[in-house]
């Protein structure tokens, strides 16, 4: 403020000055002159339960764009990143990201939200056509639905229905080489949740059509304790369980479900266990508990994966989470996209990044492909195999099929009404 | 949506298996919330403050735990030091804090727990880190669990039932018959009396603060190797226990036992019947209870 | 009885006349305060200032009237948020599901809230103090779980997705910044006025002696549990009206909207700014707003920061900035008056 009160100011602006100042002693709110800089604005959640991801996300980006400004940043241009705490309010999230584009001025945003607040800075992306990467939402509706779809908006997440169509067709082999028959589910009750679950029975009975669910359970998220659940689930005798319960609140099961010998009685498919939050955490992880990958060093079983984890946990002294690499994954995207419009500009990155593919340390094959279409990742590293309570955690990882989930995808859309 | 499962419920009342079984989770999940309940309610007994921080000590409880047991490898010394820490904070709190706004309205006092809320999650934030931990199940309970009349009940939890049990035998004598059971009922009733005898409330008031922050970190201790320790865990369990209260009569200690023992049976039968309203059937509950006596079962008609 | 009935009656056209003069006074600083508003977009292209204006309106008219319960009713209400949720989904609801113009929809909203809130007043308004603040609360949590758990209708915990649509109605067009920036501020400034009103009315001070000594108010013939339960009504009005101004905002309405956080940032917003004045929820508002947006960007402790504000004004003021500074002035002029 005090910089561009200079002789010369015209009248107007001067008052515009003093108008805003009387209100904004305390905000920088004046949009600095535009620098050589680049600003990318990315709201996370940095308190609360969920903070540790937001972290994770944080590191993860900071990991890239040390690399990316080292070799000459976006067209030229250094990044500088702006990360704001959302405390995992959608509202917060839509104010911070507003606030982030007008005030700070970002010409881009990274949007580290979980699920509703993802679907509030879509809002945002929308209303100021700001180009906006969503990096951890993996609600399919979000790239899915035709109605959510604008052109500045893309996704570097994982997609619920990718995850579905691999952990159903995974768990149907096992299901008719063992003969489990009566399966019970027991998930944490909200959009997730139920989302991921259903889609998960749907694909496991049509690859398994003698498959009966005997027994559902929709503990609250975040809920201390499991004890209902757990007796609940004893007494329906199932064969298999089924859940994606996930960071502390997958700890907290298990560890409950352990004193009554739950993992001795059942085959169980956690969805969410092989990430390391949750394998490090655990101190005695059952053997043989099935688990679809989230981010795990060794899968895909390449010297760029594993140097990624490597260089991660060097700097931060932790493992990545699934959140990590995601981010990671849309620095990397933002880096190619620029140098292939050669520009930095939101517009012309939008353009190149649709269909846009590169090579990844996450990817199935070594590359990922930001889908033209949907503008949602694909090609990305999924698969599942059995724990062990030390590392590699995941000794084996058998991988998912892209092609039938192009195949299943393209199917549930048209269930859906997407297509 | 599958609201009423009425087959599950009464195919589970006939069974004897499931009987045994769905009443001992109602008890496990009872008696640790009476745990943290009954320090609520004895804090607002005493004092008159709803001690919306309560949640914190379960927390810091369940941290010191895990913190002793990883530094000493002792079951019984992380129960001792989560028990006893959270006491000593009870006290500085309350001497320190709480003290002060003792005269003014309910809103004030509301504020400063709520402040302390905030205050206390950062801290535990800070030190601990923000991610989720475990402490582990210790060797000695990590056999088969025991089979009565067709039902499971692990180890541990009996001897988490017992714990709360005997801690609710111990409060409910020492109230009614030691001599300091007698200047604490006293000080509740009437504050100036008791200091006019020249007893110091404010030693009364900061012991009171400091047994309920204990039994609440004893529930944290307790609850550790069984669930995940995150910063601002204790909220749920504040609600819960709050509800308790509430349905018990702020207040009684008896009403803190029926209360917990009715939500954990709420708990436990109603994710058999009503697998997606348990929660809303507690809310539900708590409505029922506080249009009809708002002062709770057990509580005291206030003129 | 009849005598203190007449008692009565002889102090009402006192009141009267008193406001009929303040209430010019009301409506000129109401004209006023929304002129400048008014001006302000004109004056700066500051994007974000017009944004904290839009918030400091939702929230604004939120605390405001979560004040005529606790400051001039002595109802302390934990769940005064349930409004706040029920107006964002509402509006949300039918703006996306029926396609109705905006105004209809906004006074759709407030014949909901109505019917809501006058059952639940009903329900709760005979309780007394503390119990009071409780079987709010339980409310509260009743209806976050409804919306949690009511996936078809409001889709549970994503919130209302898509966007809400607004089409232009007399030449506003809401999706314009300036429109729903210019909008809000109305709405800001006709609902204090009202809320003004109220208070002022000889309605407000039967409130204000309802909280003194209900007792009393009802041996002089005032029904307390009318005139309780129509207060938790216009209360709970302007508070759904602040959650249609979020929703607008937002573009969208989220659980959090009606969880008892909302709830107890009103109360603390209240608490901040002071309640014994009429514009002390106002300034707590400009006050909390201001402080979480620095604070959030400068540290992620944000909870020791916050905290230790808190408790700098209950323990160290005792009460809010705008009853400090009131008496404060009172002080100074008496003592210069000596």
């Amino acid at each position: 403020m005090t910089r561009t009160r200079k002789p010369g100011v015209s009248r107007r602006a001067t008052l515009a000055m003093m108008g805003a100042g009387a209100v904004t002693f305390a905000t920088p709110w004046m949009a600095r002159a535009q620098a050589k800089t680049i600003k990318v604005g990315m709201p996370t959640i940095l308190s609360g339960r969920v903070a540790q991801l937001g972290t994770s996300s944080r590191n993860a980006v900071m990991l890239e764009i040390e690399k990316v400004n080292a070799a000459g940043g976006l067209a030229g241009r250094q990044i500088e990143m702006v990360i704001r705490d959302s405390k995992g309010q959608p509202q917060e999230a839509a104010r911070v990201a507003r606030e982030l584009v007008n005030t700070d001025g970002c010409e881009i945003l990274i949007d580290a939200e979980a699920s509703s607040g993802a679907f509030a800075v879509h809002e945002v992306a929308r209303d100021l056509g700001v180009l906006c990467i969503h990096t951890n939402s993996e609600t399919s509706a979000l790239t899915a639905d035709p109605k959510q779809h604008i052109p500045n908006a893309f996704r570097t997440a994982r997609q619920g229905v990718h995850d579905s169509i691999v952990g159903g067709s995974y768990a149907a082999a096992i299901a008719k080489a063992k003969g489990l028959k009566k399966w019970a589910t027991c998930s944490p009750d909200y959009a997730y949740g139920r989302d991921t679950t259903g889609e998960y029975v749907t694909y496991l009975k049509r690859f398994a059509p003698d498959v009966e669910i005997i027994s559902e359970s929709w503990p609250k998220l975040f809920q201390p304790d499991y004890t209902e659940v757990v007796t609940k689930i004893l007494q329906a005798k199932p064969q298999a369980l089924y859940s994606c319960l996930w960071g502390g609140d997958l700890t907290s099961y298990i560890d409950q479900a352990n004193i009554y010998a739950l993992f001795s009685q059942m085959e169980v498919f956690a969805v969410n266990m092989a990430d390391y939050t949750a394998l490090t955490v655990v101190k005695n992880l059952p053997k043989g508990i099935h688990s679809g990958n989230r981010y795990i060093k060794t899968y895909p079983a390449t010297p760029e994966n594993a140097a990624w984890g490597d260089a991660y946990k060097a700097k931060y002294n932790e493992y990545p989470t699934n959140w990590s690499w995601e981010n990671a994954t849309a620095i990397m995207l933002l880096a190619e996209a620029s140098k292939k419009a050669n520009s930095a500009d939101g517009k012309k990155i939008a353009e190149a990044l649709r269909g846009l593919k590169i090579k990844s340390p996450f990817g199935a094959d070594g590359t990922v492909t930001m889908r033209a279409e949907d503008q949602t990742l694909v090609g990305y590293a999924i698969g599942w195999g059995t724990t062990i309570p030390q590392e590699p955690y995941v000794p084996q990882v058998q991988a998912g099929d892209w092609k039938t989930i192009f195949e299943l995808e393209a199917e549930w859309k048209k269930s859906k009404g997407y297509t | 949506m599958l609201l009423l499962d009425i087959d599950a419920l009464t195919g589970c009342l006939a069974s004897s298996a499931c009987l045994v079984t769905q009443t001992t989770s109602g008890f496990i999940i009872g008696m640790l919330l009476f745990l943290v309940a009954v320090g609520l309610t004895l804090i607002f007994g005493v004092l008159k403050v709803v001690n919306f921080s309560h949640g914190a000590f379960y927390m810091f409880g369940a941290y010191f735990a895990m913190t002793a047991y990883q530094v000493t490898g002792s079951f019984a010394l992380a129960m001792l030091c989560g028990a006893a820490g959270t006491a000593l904070l009870g006290l500085v709190f309350e001497r320190v804090f709480m003290s002060r706004v003792y005269g003014s309205d309910v809103l004030m006092q509301l504020l400063v727990c709520y402040a302390f809320v905030l205050i206390f999650d950062d801290v535990v934030r800070m030190i601990w880190g923000p991610e989720f931990k475990s402490m582990g199940m210790p060797a000695a309970f990590q056999v088969a669990p025991l089979f009565i009349a067709g039902g499971v009940v692990p180890p541990y939890y009996l001897l988490l039932i017992g714990v709360a049990l005997v801690a609710a035998v111990i409060l409910g004598l020492g109230l009614a018959r030691t001599r300091i059971g007698k200047v604490i009922r006293a000080a509740a009733h009437n504050p100036g009396m008791v200091s006019a005898l020249g007893i110091n409330t404010g030693l009364i008031y900061g012991g009171v603060f400091a047994l309920g922050g204990m039994l609440a970190g004893l529930a944290g201790a307790l609850a550790a190797p069984v669930r995940s320790l995150t910063p601002g865990m204790g909220f749920s369990v504040l609600i819960e226990s709050f509800i308790v209260t509430v349905i018990g009569g702020m207040g009684s200690i008896l009403g803190a036992l029926i209360g917990a023992i009715l939500i954990g049976m709420i708990r436990s039968f109603g994710s058999l019947g009503f697998p997606l309203f348990t929660e809303g059937l507690m809310y539900l509950f708590m409505v029922i209870v506080l249009v009809s006596r708002p002062t709770g079962l057990f509580g005291k008609e206030v003129a | 009885m009849t005598e203190l009935q007449a008692e009565q009656a002889a102090v009402v056209p006192r009141i009267e006349s008193q406001s009929q003069r303040s209430r010019y006074i009301d409506v000129l600083i109401a004209l006023a305060a929304f002129a400048v508003l008014a001006i302000l977009p004109m004056l700066t292209g500051s994007k974000a200032l017009l944004d904290f204006v839009i918030r400091c309106s939702a929230f604004g008219l939120f605390a405001t009237s979560l004040n005529l319960l606790v400051g001039f009713t002595g109802l302390v209400s934990f769940g005064h948020g349930m409004f706040f949720g029920l107006g964002a989904y509402g509006f949300g609801l039918i703006m996306q599901r029926t396609g109705l113009p905006v105004p209809v929809a906004f006074v759709a909203t407030l014949v909901i809230t109505t019917l809501i809130a006058a059952v639940i007043g009903a329900i709760c308004v005979r309780l007394k103090e503390i119990y009071f603040a409780f079987v709010t609360l339980a409310f509260q949590m009743l209806i976050h779980s409804t919306i949690l758990s009511w996936v078809s209708l409001t889709g549970g915990d994503q919130g209302l997705r898509g966007g809400i649509p607004r089409p232009a109605f007399f030449g506003i067009d809401l999706s314009n910044h300036v429109h729903l920036y210019i909008t809000s501020c109305a709405l800001l400034v006709i609902g204090l006025l009202l809320m003004r009103q109220i208070a002022q009315s000889p309605f407000g001070y039967t409130l204000r002696m309802i909280r003194d000594n209900a007792t009393r108010a009802s041996f002089i013939g005032i029904d307390v549990w009318r005139a309780k339960l129509t207060i938790f009504v216009l209360a709970a009005l302007f508070a759904s009206t602040g959650g249609i101004i979020m929703a607008l905002f937002v573009s969208g309405a989220y659980p959090e909207f009606a969880y008892w956080t909302i709830s107890g940032e009103g109360i603390f917003i209240n608490m901040l700014g002071g309640v014994t004045t009429f514009l002390g929820p106002m300034v707590g508002t400009v006050l909390l707003l201001i402080l979480n947006d620095t604070v959030t960007r400068l540290t992620e402790y944000y909870g020791i920061v916050l905290g230790i504000v808190i408790l700098f004004f209950a323990i160290g003021l005792r009460k809010g900035l705008m009853d400090f500074v009131v008496e404060w002035y009172a002080r100074r002029r008496d003592g210069s008056g000596k």
